[in-house]
Parts: C-alpha cells; sequence; structure tokens
C-alpha cells in the first residue's frame, strides 16, 4: 500500500473519480457489445462462426477495407495537394481556401451526396454537358456504383485530410528546403527526399483518420451505391433495426473496433504516435 | 588532404540592389571578394547583410545591379546549380537523416558513387571531429555539434564559396570563442572563400581577413580589422566596432578609443595634459577598469586601463589628467 | 439480459427519485457510476413520461397532418387524449430497443404488420384488444394477436412508356425479362416486394407465394444484377425514374402517381400483381398512455372515414372492405382494394415476414452487393 501511495501522484487521486466514471461510461457500454456477440441470440461463438460459413460476410469485409483503402489514398492524395497549396500560397489565398475547407465541413453529409448526384447523375450537369457537346451518346455511370461511392467518400473526407497535413507542413522549418537546394538538389529531389519525409507523420495521421472515419460510413455508400455496394457499417445498422439479430452486429462492431486498435499498435511499432498526433516528437 | 578550388572562388557584387515593394532592404551595393578571403558582413539588424548574403545564394532575386563568379554572372543562375555551400541560421540540418547521410546529402544529389561518398564524408567528419557521431540523428547533438555538421554538410562538395548565416547566434558565449577558433581553423584548410555573416563585432574582429560594414541597407566601410579599429571614418564605424569617445572640436569631430587614453592624478604626469577634469566613477572588470571622466569643459569621457598599471590607484572624485599619444584621436568624416 | 434490465429500472427509479427530490444529485450520479451506463443522462426525461397526450411514432412528413387530421381530431372529440408524433421511424430494432430499456416513449407505431410477428412473442409488443377493435374493419388475415392493419401499401412497378410504347410490360414476368424490354430496372433495397415480384415472374402463382422460395426467387434477383439498381427510400425510387436512369422501377404504388404526374406521363403504374402491403398499429408493451386509451385511438383509425381521407391525404389504401366502394374514382386506378385493382393484387403474409424476414433481409443484400 505504502509502495503505492509512493509511486502515485498525489495529483492523481484528484481525477480518480472523474478517471473511474470516464472508465465505466466507456468500458460499460464495449463490454456490453461484446457480451451481447457471446450470448445474442444463444449464448457461444455462433456469431463468430458465421465468419468461416459465410463467404458474404467475408465479401462484405473485403468491399469495405477496398473502399476505405481507395478512399484513403485518394482524399490523402489530393488532401496532400490542397494543403501543400495553402501552404505556398500568399496569406490572402490561404484564408479564402480555409474558409472554403471548413464551409464544406459545415455542409450535411446529405446534402453533399446529393449534389454529387446531381452533378455526375445519369441526368446530371455533367452528362447534360458532354452530351449536348455531342461527346457522348449515353451518359456515362458516375454514381449508382462503386466508383459513385468512392467519389462521394474522397469528396467529403478531403477536409479531414488537409488538416492534420496543414498543420504538419506548417511547423516545417522552411530553411531546411532552402538548405537542400543550396546542396544542389532539384525541386523534385527534395520534395522526394526532404519534404515528403518531414510530412510523413502528417500522412500517417490522415490516412488513420480517414481509414477509420471511412470504416463508419454508410449515408454515401448507400445513396450512391445503386444498392449494390454494402460495406460494413451499413449491415451493422441494418442488423440492429430492421433484422434483429444484435448479436451479428456486435460480434461486427467488436471485430471492427479489435481491428482499428490492432492497426493502430502496428503502426506505433513503426513510429511513434505522439509525432503523429502531433505531440512534440 | 581537403584539395580547396584554388582556382576559383571570388565574387564580384556590383551595384546590387533589392527592393521589397517600395521598401529597399539593400541599396546599390559594389563589392569584391578575394578567392579565399573570410570577408565578414556586419551590421545591426535591418541593415541588410542577410538579404544580400541570400542574394548571393541565390534564394532572392535581386532588383538591379549584378553578382559574378570569377567574373561570370550567375544573377540568373538558380539556387540549386550555384554550388556554394552554407551554413544556414539555426543550421536547417535534415532531421530525419543521421549526420553521415547529411555530410553525403550534397554528394548523393549529384549521383556520386557510394564509396566516393563514404570516403569524402568520413574526410569531412574528420576535419569537424565528428566521427563518432556519424550514425546519430540531428536531435541527439549539442548546438556546437550540430553547427560542425553543418559546416561539414556545407564544405564536403568542395564549394568554391561558403556563406555562413549568424552560424554561432544559437550558441552559449564560451563556447562560441571556442568555435570561433575552429572555423578559423577550418577556413585556414580548406582556403575556401567564406562569406560570413553576423551582428556580433568580436567574431567580425577575431575571424575576418575584411570586414563590411552595414547600415541600413548601405556599406558604411570596407578594411580589414585594423583598419576599421585604427581608422573608423565615421561615428558609425568607430561606435558599432568598439567603443569610442567623441570629441567635437572646431575642426570636425575626432574618435578616440578608451582604452588609448593614459590618466593621472592631476600634475602627476609627463608633459602637458591633454584634458583635465575629475572622476566621476570606477568600474572593475578584472583585467580592467572602466573610468568615468568629467572635463573641467563638461565633456564626459570613458577611459579604459589595465589593471596592473594602475599602481598607485585613482579614487572616485579625484582629479585627474588625460594624456594619449599622437594619432590616436582619428578625425571622422562629416 | 434479466441482470441489465434490473439495472436499467434501479436507474429509472433513481431518477424519478432525483426529480421528486428525494435522492441529492451527487447520490444520482453516484448510482449512474456504480451502474455504468453512458445514457444516463437521457433518463431523467424518461422519468418524466406522462400520459397527457398519445404519441404516434412514425416516419414523419406529411402524415403528421394527415394522421392528425383523420384520426386525431375525431379520437379527441370522443374525449381521448390529443395526438402527438415521434417522427424518427419506429424500427424494429428501435422499438425492441425502447422496451428493453425499460425508457417506453411511444404509445402507437404506424408500422408493418409483420413488425407485430417479429416483436409480438418477444413480449415487446402489447396484445390487440379486440374487444374494442373490430376484427372485421380490416382485412380478414390481417389482424393479428398483436397488431392489426389500417391501411394497405403496396410494392408494383412503373415503366417508360417511350421505350416501350407499342408493347407496354404488364407484369413481374415483362418487368424481369430484360430480353424483351432491354433497359435498366430498379428494386426495392430490403427485399419486401422484390422477392415475391421475382417468384411471380418465375412462374408461382400470386396466391401461392408463401412460403417464399428464396433460393429460386435470388436466382431470379441475381440474374437481373447487372440491369438493377436499388432504392432504400421512396425519393430515390422516385428519383431514379424522374431522371431516366431505369425503364421500369418498382416503386411504392402510391409514389406510382407522383412519378406519373412529374414525368407527364411518360412513366406508367402497372398495378398488375401489386404485392399489397400491409400497414399496421402496434404497441410498445408499457406504452405511457395505457392500454385502453390507445385501442380506442386504433379503434376509431379503423372508421371507414379515417381512412379515406388517409387515402386522400397520403394515397394508403383502406384496409377496411367497408371504405373499398367509397373510393374516389380519380383514386381508384392507384388504390390497392379499388374495384379495377382488388383481383389482380398479390397479399403479402405478415407472419412469414415476421418469422423468416430478418434472414430473408439478409440473403437479399448478401444476393445484391
Amino acid at each position: 500500500m505504502n509502495a503505492i501511495r509512493k509511486s502515485l501522484h498525489p495529483g492523481w487521486l484528484l481525477v480518480a473519480p472523474f478517471l473511474l466514471l470516464v472508465i465505466a461510461l466507456y468500458l460499460g457500454p464495449i463490454l456490453n457489445i461484446l457480451w451481447l456477440s457471446v450470448t445474442d441470440p444463444e449464448p457461444g461463438m455462433g456469431n463468430y462462426r458465421k465468419l468461416f460459413v459465410s463467404d458474404s460476410l467475408l465479401r462484405i469485409f473485403w468491399t469495405t477495407i477496398r473502399i476505405c483503402l481507395i478512399t484513403t489514398v485518394g482524399s490523402v492524395l489530393l488532401g496532400y495537394s490542397i494543403a501543400y497549396a495553402m501552404v505556398h500560397c500568399h496569406q490572402k489565398q490561404k484564408s479564402y481556401m480555409l474558409t472554403l475547407l471548413l464551409v464544406s465541413f459545415w455542409i450535411s453529409i446529405l446534402v453533399r451526396t446529393f449534389s454529387w448526384l446531381m452533378l455526375l447523375g445519369h441526368r446530371g450537369l455533367v452528362n447534360n454537358a458532354l452530351e449536348g457537346m455531342g461527346v457522348i451518346s449515353e451518359p456515362i455511370a458516375f454514381m449508382r456504383n462503386e466508383l459513385g461511392v468512392l467519389i462521394g467518400m474522397i469528396h467529403y473526407m478531403i477536409p479531414y485530410a488537409v488538416l492534420p497535413l496543414l498543420v504538419n507542413m506548417q511547423s516545417l522549418d522552411m530553411r531546411v528546403m532552402d538548405a537542400s537546394r543550396n546542396l544542389g538538389a532539384s525541386g523534385q529531389q527534395t520534395f522526394m527526399r526532404v519534404y515528403l519525409p518531414l510530412t510523413l507523420p502528417g500522412i500517417v495521421a490522415s490516412s488513420l483518420l480517414i481509414f477509420i472515419l471511412s470504416l463508419g460510413f454508410y449515408v454515401t455508400p448507400a445513396v450512391l451505391g445503386g444498392g449494390k455496394v454494402l460495406m460494413i457499417a451499413e449491415y451493422i445498422s441494418v442488423q440492429l433495426l430492421v433484422t434483429l439479430k444484435w448479436g451479428t452486429a456486435a460480434m461486427l462492431a467488436g471485430l471492427m473496433l479489435f481491428g482499428v486498435l490492432a492497426m493502430l499498435y502496428i503502426m506505433s511499432r513503426f513510429m511513434k504516435l505522439s509525432a503523429v498526433f502531433g505531440g512534440s516528437a | 588532404m581537403f584539395e580547396a578550388n584554388s582556382d576559383k572562388g571570388s565574387l564580384q557584387v556590383r551595384n546590387v540592389s533589392k527592393y521589397f515593394g517600395t521598401f529597399c532592404a539593400v541599396d546599390g551595393i559594389d563589392l569584391e571578394i578575394q578567392r579565399g578571403e573570410f570577408l565578414t558582413l556586419l551590421g545591426p539588424s535591418g541593415s541588410g547583410k542577410t538579404t544580400l548574403l541570400m542574394m548571393i545564394a541565390g534564394f532572392l532575386d535581386i532588383t538591379t545591379g549584378d553578382i559574378a563568379l570569377d567574373g561570370n554572372s550567375i544573377s540568373d543562375v538558380p539556387a540549386e546549380k550555384r554550388n556554394f555551400g552554407m551554413v544556414f541560421q539555426g543550421y536547417a540540418l535534415f532531421p530525419h537523416m543521421t549526420v553521415r547521410e547529411n555530410v553525403g546529402y550534397a554528394l548523393s544529389v549529384r549521383k556520386r558513387p557510394e564509396s566516393e561518398i563514404r570516403e569524402k564524408v568520413n574526410e569531412m567528419l574528420d576535419l569537424v571531429q565528428l566521427t563518432e557521431f556519424a550514425d546519430r540523428k540531428p536531435g541527439q547533438l549539442s548546438g556546437g555539434q550540430q553547427q560542425r555538421v553543418a559546416l561539414a554538410r556545407a564544405l564536403c562538395f568542395e564549394p568554391p564559396v561558403l556563406l555562413l548565416d549568424e552560424p554561432l547566434g544559437a550558441l552559449d558565449k564560451k563556447l562560441r570563442v571556442e568555435v570561433q577558433d575552429q572555423l578559423k581553423d577550418i577556413h585556414r584548410r580548406v582556403g575556401t572563400t567564406f562569406i560570413y555573416v553576423t551582428h556580433d563585432q568580436e567574431e567580425a574582429l577575431s575571424m575576418s581577413d575584411r570586414i563590411v560594414i552595414m547600415r541600413d541597407g548601405a556599406v558604411e566601410q570596407v578594411g580589414t580589422p585594423y583598419e576599421l579599429y585604427e581608422k573608423p571614418i565615421n561615428e558609425f564605424a568607430a561606435g558599432f566596432l568598439g567603443k569610442s569617445n567623441f570629441l567635437h572640436r572646431s575642426d570636425g569631430v575626432y574618435a578616440l578609443r578608451p582604452e588609448k587614453i593614459d590618466i593621472r592624478p592631476s600634475g602627476t604626469g609627463e608633459g602637458e595634459p591633454r584634458l583635465s577634469g575629475t572622476i566621476q566613477s570606477i568600474t572593475y572588470f578584472g583585467s580592467m577598469q572602466r573610468i568615468m571622466f568629467l572635463t573641467t569643459d563638461g565633456e564626459e569621457l570613458e577611459v579604459d586601463i589595465d589593471s596592473w598599471r594602475n599602481r598607485d590607484p585613482l579614487a572616485e572624485g579625484q582629479s585627474a589628467d588625460l594624456f594619449w599619444d599622437k594619432g590616436a584621436a582619428v578625425k571622422l568624416e562629416e | 439480459m434479466q441482470d441489465k434490465q434490473f439495472m436499467r429500472e434501479t436507474l429509472v427509479d433513481g431518477a424519478k427519485a432525483f426529480k421528486e427530490g428525494r435522492l441529492n444529485r451527487r447520490g444520482f450520479l453516484t448510482l449512474c457510476a456504480m451502474t455504468g451506463f453512458a445514457s444516463a443522462a437521457s433518463f431523467p426525461g424518461g422519468a418524466e413520461a406522462a400520459a397527457d397526450y398519445i404519441v404516434m411514432w412514425n416516419w414523419g412528413g406529411q402524415s403528421e397532418e394527415c394522421h392528425g387530421g383523420a384520426i386525431g381530431k375525431p379520437h379527441e372529440a370522443a374525449g381521448g387524449l390529443p395526438l402527438r408524433f415521434d417522427t424518427s421511424g419506429p424500427l424494429q430494432g428501435k422499438i425492441k430497443e425502447m422496451v428493453d430499456s425499460g425508457n417506453v416513449t411511444a404509445d402507437v407505431c404506424d408500422a408493418d404488420l409483420f413488425d407485430a410477428v417479429a416483436l409480438g412473442p418477444t413480449g415487446h409488443l402489447e396484445p390487440i384488444d379486440y374487444n374494442v377493435v373490430s376484427k372485421d374493419k380490416t382485412l380478414p388475415n390481417y389482424a393479428l394477436e398483436h397488431g392489426v392493419s389500417i391501411i394497405l401499401y403496396g410494392y408494383a412497378f412503373v415503366y417508360d412508356t417511350e421505350a416501350y410504347g407499342d408493347n407496354p410490360p404488364n407484369s413481374w414476368a415483362d418487368f424481369f425479362d430484360t430480353a424483351k424490354f432491354p433497359g435498366k430496372r430498379s428494386l426495392y433495397k430490403w427485399a419486401n416486394g422484390s422477392l415475391e415480384a421475382a417468384l411471380m415472374a418465375d412462374g408461382v402463382d400470386k396466391d401461392a407465394l408463401y412460403p417464399l422460395d428464396m433460393d429460386r426467387a435470388l436466382n431470379k434477383i441475381k440474374g437481373m444484377k447487372n440491369d438493377s439498381l436499388y432504392w432504400g427510400s421512396g425519393a430515390e425510387a422516385h428519383s431514379m425514374c424522374v431522371n431516366g436512369e431505369v425503364s421500369m422501377g418498382m416503386v411504392w404504388q402510391n409514389r406510382g402517381r407522383n412519378i406519373e404526374e412529374d414525368t407527364e406521363g411518360r412513366y406508367k403504374l402497372v398495378m398488375n400483381q401489386a404485392l399489397a402491403m400491409p400497414g399496421a398499429y402496434i404497441v410498445p408493451k408499457g406504452n405511457p398512455a395505457g392500454r385502453e386509451e390507445i385501442m380506442k385511438f386504433i379503434a376509431q383509425a379503423q372508421d371507414p372515414d379515417a381512412q379515406l381521407q388517409l387515402l386522400d391525404c397520403l394515397g394508403m389504401t383502406p384496409s377496411n372492405p367497408a371504405a373499398f366502394d367509397n373510393i374516389p374514382e380519380g383514386q381508384q386506378p392507384y388504390a390497392i382494394t379499388s374495384a379495377m385493382n382488388i383481383d389482380g393484387v398479390a397479399f403479402n403474409d405478415p407472419t412469414w415476414w415476421g418469422e423468416n424476414g430478418g434472414d430473408a433481409v439478409n440473403a437479399f443484400l448478401e444476393a445484391i452487393s
């Protein structure tokens, strides 16, 4: 007891009640979900066995991971370009760009999703214009398929990609880039050998953020996928709300949770997460 | 061992100006820099010395005028093609690379063979005495060590000219003196032209072959440390480099260094005293003492004397006479 | 589950005591922390649920004014409680969660009759009191123990008259025949109607659909997968047709009328072999207004006038046979139980869907994705 008292800073005693409350409020529901996954509809590992019996669950998982990965790559690439432009343009243009970026944050996901239908849909602006110009004779199927889902999701995710990258890029000492040029490196060499490695923490942070957020997406896939792109989040919500298979839902939610935790753990083996999430490097 | 570009490295700055909008940062500067010279740009902040250095490095465009290397204009050559080494303020080391990778960077981007890079880097690390730190990252080094890495990195590709932008600014006083010696030693050994920017007069005096004193974007005076110290041409040069008393006489203003004055109790000196008056205060600095002196005409002068010479101690409030050699007081330009 | 139920009740009791001042704030928070529920903050609200009105849980939209005018007003005039709405949508999972949490805030759900079969036996619904509600005021199979059908809606299809002008499709067989009728199709994403349509297209008689032959239905669906889109909301079904994305689209039959109007007649509704779905009122177990009050309300909704008002207002078809003959002429082509349509319609079996719906929806989703 004495040993514990010695090793514990007295400050902990002050926050202990709140800490316990937070732990209870976070862990409680999570444990509840895990409990549900082995008890509903009947005790046992039946829900988990479905993973090995049903190839459709695996297909849904694969669809989800594929879409999330492409979304991550796409939005980080575009976000990187935007953040780069913002850091290197004049202050005035930068505040314009930041405003536009934040405005898109405030527009509801439903509005943004349906806007894509207006723009790229069967009778959307783009198809109408192309048909009017005689470039195409049949509308191009941008929407109601996986391409549509990807366009919608990447668009939604770009601001989330830009912000961590922006913070990362703004914190860079630009003299280092000057030093590289001074030492004879071309612009491309400077980018590949200095700028890119130094923005790697931002890239990792954006990628993690977007991948994890994407996993939980279902409005965009539901609307832009034409019903054919079924992602895990939508499937879980169906099991909760429509088919009442709460055990299956809990099992899938638990798997996602542990999948994300495992991913963070693996990442932490390769780099300091504090550097990624803006702590002191 | 170290082969300097002995045939290259003279630099001509011809009537160079730099405007930021309507603000004139550098105003029509002319300079001839000899190859192998250690030239210091000295001036207070805002004097344009760093701007001039950045134009030489190629990071800033010049507004008017021309810069030439060995007679060939380089004004339109981009920074990465000028082949000038540079030690940045704060060093600007690559934090994600080891010391070895930092030093070898210039050769590596020039796609030199691995073995050559290795050999050259070893030589450079030996020069700056950092061989045992080759595999550390810059974050694991002290300020002085980082400064030496920056130097080795800038010299590794044998540039004809090395530019140094307040390279000692981040070091503490004691370390700074030590590094000054090393820097001077390295300059002697490599023979490269050094262009050194600082606002520290001691650094400038102790290392430079020549010093350029700058103010408000213009050159005030150029010369060897001795010339500048002994023959300042105006109040700014005299005041910025060392201390000076200014004597206003009917034919002009004279600068008089405090340590060139001899002080004796009234009536004990040989010959006619230059000035007489009373001692206001004495401050003891160990090896020397600083005396504030008020003449009978109401002029205030500072007198520095070596402590060992103050055999019969002077006291505050005591009457005394001042003496100095002919020529010690330098007449300044209007 | 019993333990959890107990803890939730402990909390609700605590919340009531807190409101009444018997428990100070710290005591209440400690209790919340002890029982470890994140949703503790919502319980004080639950504690004040008082029966000053009836809460109908539905999907919002125009249904508020329509249900208010057709049922709420006459019910209040007859001495009942006034009607209010919770428009968040009474999905099975939400009803189950509400009842399980012991925090029941809705009195009647505007749901499907198969929900009554799915949730009734597990104790999540109040049984219908057929001393107050009449079995004769709905279709014979649609008065079940835990729910009674008030209105009917249906799955029919619209087609593009410009695409198939001279030889229009008239059956699900035509709908699924992309060789004879080339073009894209849209189907309902949550399996209802889509499965039945596939079986009818494959030759199953409309009166012999149940139990559904899932393999047969899914094979038919998969056979047309490359030409199909799937919609999850009426608005989506609507836009797929109006934007010309599909040349034939399964729709809710009352939406068919809007599509005909919005395309100025280019798209036309086919009611032959439409699948009639019994919309039903079901009552969450322990509803705040009490069982007696809500049964009177449901009985009010069975009134032919109320049902005809709903038809006029929402395009929902009456299920009370006494109203069939009074369907206005303008509504007859779109109403399921009008004389011109009733014989061609297939009727949904809520019992099969209630018992097998979960698996059917999953199998369907897996087939189309």
